[in-house]
């Protein structure tokens, strides 16, 4: 349990850096925001621990990702750049975790993959497996974590 | 002088980013090419010449480390300095570029500061855009 408690604050960490840093995104940790989360992301890595990190994205934030990191106006936002966007976020994201996770192991991160049109009862379904939740909102929108996890190195550096 | 720069990574976006920051830094650059894959990287540099590649380790195709053991391995290529920019801080991870060839590696996510510095320590030049003693000079490569 500690163990998993460890991983939590290393992700949410990760989280916070990575948005601070790229995309000037101040976010808070909130309760089951609601609303819709229509940008699903998912990358999945394997190691000495193995899993998957998703990631679903409220509209609102995703277009003020893009905007900041960027400085693109409202009109140059497109469905191509803001998935690019959101996968490359949350690339980020799952490199910066297992580098806290342990930094002297190598971990193989897949190619991110973003789809759109997922809701929350979706995200519900997925939170009923088990998976380590986060949520947060900022940036005018709201953000869900999610991540699977298994194999032999379950320690936090 | 002024450089021709290569960004190779399979974000749109974080090429985007990397060449604003690059632009913003006062870096003297020419020419910017993009690339989605270390693949479509030696296709550009077939016909493009390149002072610094600024790549990604995790794309499809080819991997940034595949791309420097290509260009390690090629007479006209080997020269080229290579700076990784990649997620994959791990310190194994780091060896292994620096051991296949890299001059430089930043771990994303990373402040403009750190892409201005590391550029211009592996190009050797000093924010004045002039080689700086330590650094190699056209003149000097063996072709």
């Amino acid at each position: 349990m500690e163990n998993i408690l460890k991983m939590q604050q290393a992700l949410t960490n990760s989280i916070f850096e990575v948005f601070e840093r790229m995309f000037y995104v101040f976010l808070e940790p909130a309760e089951s925001p609601d609303g819709e989360h229509p940008y699903r992301v998912a990358i999945s890595f394997s190691g000495p621990l193995m899993g998957e990190l998703m990631a679903f994205f409220s509209r609102p934030l995703a277009e003020t990702m893009l905007k900041n990191m960027l400085n693109v106006g409202e009109n140059e936002i497109n469905e191509r750049l803001t998935s690019d966007c959101l996968k490359e976020s949350v690339n980020m994201i799952c490199g910066n975790f297992l580098s806290k996770h342990d930094s002297g192991q190598v971990f193989d991160l897949s190619i991110p993959t973003c789809t759109s049109g997922l809701q929350v009862d979706g995200i519900k379904a997925a939170t009923d497996f088990g998976a380590l939740r986060l949520d947060f909102s900022g940036g005018e929108g709201s953000l869900i974590v999610m991540m699977t996890f298994s194999g032999r190195d379950l320690s936090v550096g | 002088m002024s450089f021709n720069v290569l960004i190779v990574d399979d974000s749109n976006a974080m090429r985007a980013v990397i060449k604003k920051i690059i632009a913003m830094s006062g870096f003297k650059m020419d020419e910017c090419w993009e690339a989605g894959s270390g693949k479509e990287a030696l296709e550009t540099l077939s016909h493009a010449w390149v002072d610094v590649i600024i790549s990604d380790i995790n794309m499809p195709e080819m991997n940034g480390l595949e791309l420097i053991g290509r260009l390690k391995g090629d007479e006209l290529y080997k020269e080229i300095p290579v700076i990784i920019v990649s997620t994959e801080g791990s310190a194994e991870r780091m060896r292994e570029a620096f051991v296949q060839g890299a001059q430089g590696f930043i771990k994303k996510p990373f402040l403009p500061e750190d892409l201005r510095k590391t550029l211009y320590e592996v190009i050797g030049v000093g924010t004045d855009g002039e080689y700086t003693e330590d650094a190699t000079s056209v003149d000097e490569l063996d072709f």
